[in-house]
């Protein structure tokens, strides 16, 4: 499904260039599970950013699905992100005046899907993420661990083919931080590709595969049994 | 979709109550004034336009050369119009109308105590109501005169004299030279609002031919300037060349004039492009639009400045919506949307204020604007047109800077100091700032320039004195007339003159150094109290045996001297109009005579003997100085019960000199009374903006202010650290408005005869307040920052 060959990015300020990735080349394959590992400023959110299209690259391929993507303009790569990528973050990213369930309904919107297909829909994944109940209320009356799972739902409810999950759990308690990874190895079992950036080696054990970065390099891979 | 982005953008509003405020109010202030200027030059420039025929209808203006003055005339003579449709077979019609110079006294027999005193009395021609679109309620337009005296009153008078009754058929007195009595044959709609023609009453010019001062009005048996306004049908607009070239054509054969040319006014052109009476209006035409559109300008800007700065709170939106799959073209029409919702409403607060300072805007200005026309197409396209504008503009900037964020940067928190649009939004604060400025220093220009007015010395003692004016219906009393106001305990003098003070003058012909050089003068003819009364100074005094009075004598002004090319003292010396020979007796150091707006001219003084019956045929107005302390309600009831020993009908009626000096700065005083409202509605504007602005700014400086406490910083050194960067953009807003302003007044000035110098302080004022103000603003908010407890601040990031 993906693959990136030789990838590299800088960051430059007037006086210093940061080198973020450094001729990386990782391929993920349809319906895998993968963490990515690593200390501060290895690479991984930027690598993330990269994957998810709302960064390019200065060097190097990146092929999504067979088509080459790396120097696609902006509104190519949102066509193609609003189809087939879902995104979970740390600090749940809820747009705090719409309610749960018009989060949830956004990346519908956008796609144009009919109001009524909508209602099925996000009603069907709120279902799903157990907080139906909550469906009318504002983020802000809800618990870290139920906003994580809105932003869960909002990011399956198009049925992406990707979840980039960018530390899921870096904000929730650990009993929290559990179902998150549960709802994360469920909707893997249904086939969705999953990438995720973690710092927790406990969250890590959920994939099927850790990639190791430092300096912007992959240094091991180590397959989960 | 739609109603997804009208949702978060009315929770937003909900939310951020205090910017909401601030921005929906800044723009509806602006809109509001814009919409009053707009209908203001909308009724202006409609004026006439609702006649059938408007574009076929001509006025003929003719201006001759007399003396090396070219003066202009709209009035012809009563046979002008028929000769010339007789000669021009391109004139299809005509209509002359005559505007009775002076109020009637009308009264309705049956009810014989109820006697008003009425203006706009017109006299026309038959077919006046098929000629014009003036709408006749009852009566026919064809046969309305058919009879001479018969009236068309308008709706206002039909109720006023009748009632509720019918009043065709009724009988209704008009007191013009005697009182004749008018059938009532129709009744008309009042004439709109937008109207050059007015009427209260409207009578054939047969009846006026009926009357015994017909002769002054109607005697020209030839093409001359007379008392009529006339109005000339063409078949088309275009032929307007040929008929002005033949009426220049015509004009040299009748000889009445060497000079004549004349010009051809269409009727929607007749309100604004004739400089008779009140010019005020079109000062204000030129004036009025450019502030709108500042003002305007300025709301914009000012919701623009506030959406963007606020844009910073949305960018966590942005982000998420393009993550969840948004285009910038979708999130770009997502705040265009919101904007328009914020313009909507702005724009519908906006009408409601414009209808409620409706009222005092037409007063300060003197107008009357018909309701109907203030919901007419015009009108309701234009404001459609406003309500458009405003949404574009409004919206176009926010959603550019919106639309444009990162999704990366906006949701990791990388915001920071709003990389979008810091620099346009100074040039927003700076053009704000400016607008305001600039108004206030031609606000204080204008305000001076008034004083100016006010309190020069014109050479003549204005206060105190009462003017009254005293009809033709005086007769031959109005020398005793004078000797009872004289003789009254709070009187100090009296005098009578042709006319009141400020109130005009005639123009008299001098024979030059050639036969054909005629030298036109300015002349009034008075009494001899005149001088004395109205404390004139003498320059050359005349000789102390030397009687002022007399056929065979004038006294001049200094202005005069050069003017009729006498001699530097020119006492003794003779001047000729025609074959009359005049001594001149006297010369008065220059006062002014008319307004202050034009220079004082030449000036020739008839002194009228008291044994000569001069005013008794056109009347004249009497002066009387009131002595100071004087009860004055008591004196003018004693004066009033002289007036109506001699005249019954006529209503008294008054003036004192000081109103009647200042009166001819009207248009002045109003331009400066709106003025004054629309600066302090800059200000306002100016300041509302600044103030939300310094709010985003500080609010993103938090962590900043925090640290800077917690290293050690006072309060003031914060406020002034937050406060540098806003002074310092007012102060090149100062720079900048200064020079515009200056040149603008200089302007303004170059229109008045006498007037102030332009000078520094007014500057340093209008710069003084905008600083002061913008200190003010900020600093509310840098303290409120400065102590808020850092713990707080930093922690929330």
């Amino acid at each position: 499904m993906i693959k990136i060959t030789n990838l590299e990015k800088f960051y430059r300020t007037e006086e210093v260039e940061t080198i973020a990735l450094n001729k990386l080349s990782i391929e993920v394959k349809t319906g895998e599970f993968v963490a990515i590992m690593g200390p501060s400023g290895c690479g991984k959110s930027t690598l993330l950013n990269i994957l998810g299209m709302l960064d390019d690259p200065d060097e190097g391929s990146y092929v999504f699905n067979g088509i080459e993507v790396a120097h696609f303009t902006e509104r190519k790569r949102a066509d193609l992100r609003k189809h087939n990528i879902g995104f979970v973050f740390q600090s749940f990213n809820l747009i705090d005046e719409l309610t749960v369930f018009e989060n949830v309904e956004l990346p519908l919107i956008y796609t144009g899907v009919p109001s009524a297909e909508r209602v099925k829909r996000v009603e069907e994944v709120l279902d799903k993420m157990q907080i139906m109940h909550r469906r009318n209320h504002y983020p802000q009356q809800l618990s870290g661990g139920q906003q994580q799972r809105v932003a869960i739902a909002r990011a399956v409810v198009n049925k992406p083919k990707l979840i980039l999950a960018d530390e899921p759990t870096g904000n929730l308690d650990s009993s929290n931080g559990n179902d998150v990874m549960e709802l994360l190895t469920d909707l893997n079992e249904q086939g969705t590709t999953i990438i995720m950036v973690t710092h927790s080696e406990h969250d890590a054990r959920y994939s099927h595969r850790i990639i190791r970065l430092l300096d912007g390099q992959s240094v091991v891979e180590n397959i989960m049994v | 979709m739609i109603l997804n982005y009208i949702k978060i953008a009315w929770r937003n509003l909900v939310k951020q109550r205090l910017f909401s405020l601030i921005n929906i109010t800044g723009l509806a202030v602006g809109l509001a004034v814009c919409m009053m200027i707009m209908m203001y030059v909308a009724h202006e420039t409609s004026y006439d336009s609702f006649h059938k025929n408007a574009d076929q209808i001509f006025s003929p203006r003719a201006s001759i050369k007399v003396g090396g003055t070219t003066m202009s005339m709209a009035y012809m003579s009563y046979a002008a119009a028929d000769i010339i449709k007789q000669r021009q077979p391109i004139v299809k019609d005509y209509m002359r109308t005559m505007a009775y110079f002076k109020p009637v006294i009308a009264s309705n027999p049956e009810k014989p105590d109820s006697k008003y005193s009425e203006k706009k009395l017109l006299f026309a021609d038959e077919n006046f109501f098929s000629f014009f679109s003036f709408k006749l309620i009852s009566g026919n337009a064809s046969n309305v005169f058919d009879k001479p005296f018969t009236v068309v009153l308008s709706e206002d008078m039909a109720k006023k004299y009748f009632g509720d009754e019918n009043p065709i058929g009724k009988i209704i007195t008009l007191k013009t030279d005697s009182a004749f009595t008018y059938q009532v044959t129709g009744v008309a709609k009042n004439n709109p609002s937008n109207s050059s023609i007015e009427f209260n009453f409207v009578t054939s010019n047969q009846s006026l031919l009926k009357m015994k001062e017909a002769s002054l009005y109607t005697g020209t048996k030839e093409i001359s300037f007379g008392n009529f306004s006339i109005y000339l049908l063409l078949n088309h607009a275009s032929d307007t060349a040929a008929l002005r070239r033949n009426l220049d054509l015509m004009a040299r054969q009748e000889k009445t004039f060497d000079n004549v040319h004349y010009s051809l006014a269409a009727l929607p052109d007749s309100h604004l492009k004739s400089n008779f009476g009140d010019s005020s209006n079109t000062k204000y035409l030129k004036i009025f639009p450019l502030v709108a559109i500042l003002i305007l300008l300025l709301a914009l800007v000012n919701y623009m400045s506030l959406s963007t700065a606020r844009a910073t709170l949305r960018a966590k939106e942005v982000g998420v919506r393009k993550v969840a799959g948004a285009s910038r073209k979708t999130i770009a029409t997502q705040f265009y949307i919101e904007s328009a919702m914020f313009a909507t409403i702005s724009f519908v607060l906006g009408y409601l204020l414009c209808y409620a300072f409706k009222p005092w805007f037409l007063n300060v200005l003197q107008l009357k604007i018909d309701d109907t026309f203030l919901y007419s197409p015009t009108v309701l396209i234009l404001l459609f047109a406003l309500l458009i504008l405003t949404i574009l503009i409004a919206g176009s900037y926010p959603s550019l800077v919106l639309s444009a964020f990162k999704p990366v940067a906006t949701l990791k928190g990388k915001m920071g100091k709003s990389t979008g649009g810091v620099v346009v939004r100074k040039v927003f604060t700076t053009l704000q700032f400016a607008i305001s400025v600039g108004l206030i220093i031609c606000g204080i220009v204008i305000d001076r320039q008034l004083y100016f007015f006010r309190h020069a010395d014109t050479g003549v003692n204005r206060e105190n004195v009462v003017m009254i004016p005293v009809h033709n219906t005086f007769g031959n009393n109005y020398q005793a007339f004078k000797q009872d106001i004289k003789s009254l305990s709070g009187i100090e003098g009296a005098a009578t003159s042709h006319y009141a003070m400020f109130g005009g003058h005639d123009m008299n012909s001098f024979n030059g150094k050639t036969k054909d050089d005629n030298i036109m003068v300015s002349s009034l003819l008075a009494d001899d109290q005149y001088i004395k009364t109205l404390g004139l100074k003498w320059k050359y005094a005349p000789a102390a045996d030397q009687k002022l009075a007399g056929m065979d004598r004038l006294v001049i002004n200094e202005a005069a001297i050069e003017k009729l090319h006498l001699p530097a003292n020119p006492i003794g010396s003779y001047v000729q109009s025609g074959n009359q020979k005049f001594k001149v007796i006297g010369v008065l150091k220059n006062f002014n005579f008319s307004s202050l707006q034009s220079e004082i001219s030449g000036l020739v003084l008839y002194i009228a003997p008291d044994n000569m019956p001069f005013f008794s045929r056109d009347g004249c107005s009497l002066l009387a100085r009131i002595k100071p302390h004087t009860n004055l309600p008591t004196l003018l009831g004693k004066m009033q019960a002289i007036y109506k020993k001699y005249d019954k009908d006529t209503p008294f009626d008054y003036t004192f000199m000081d109103d009647a000096f200042n009166a001819q700065y009207k248009a002045e005083d109003r331009l400066a009374s709106i003025f004054g409202v629309f600066t302090y509605i800059t200000i306002i504007l100016a300041t509302l903006g600044l103030f939300g602005l310094a709010a985003f700014t500080i609010e993103q400086r938090t962590k900043e202010i925090g640290i800077r406490k917690v290293l050690g910083a006072s309060l003031a050194s914060i406020n002034t650290l937050l406060s540098r960067d806003f002074l310092a953009l007012v102060i090149l807003s100062i720079v900048i408005a200064s020079p515009i302003a200056w040149w603008a007044m200089h302007k303004w000035l170059e229109g008045f005869a006498y007037r102030i110098t332009i000078s520094w302080w007014m500057f340093a004022a209008a710069g003084f307040v905008a600083v002061l103000t913008a200190i003010v603003t900020v600093s509310y908010h840098a303290i409120k920052a400065g102590i808020a407890n850092p713990v707080d601040s930093l922690r929330s990031e």
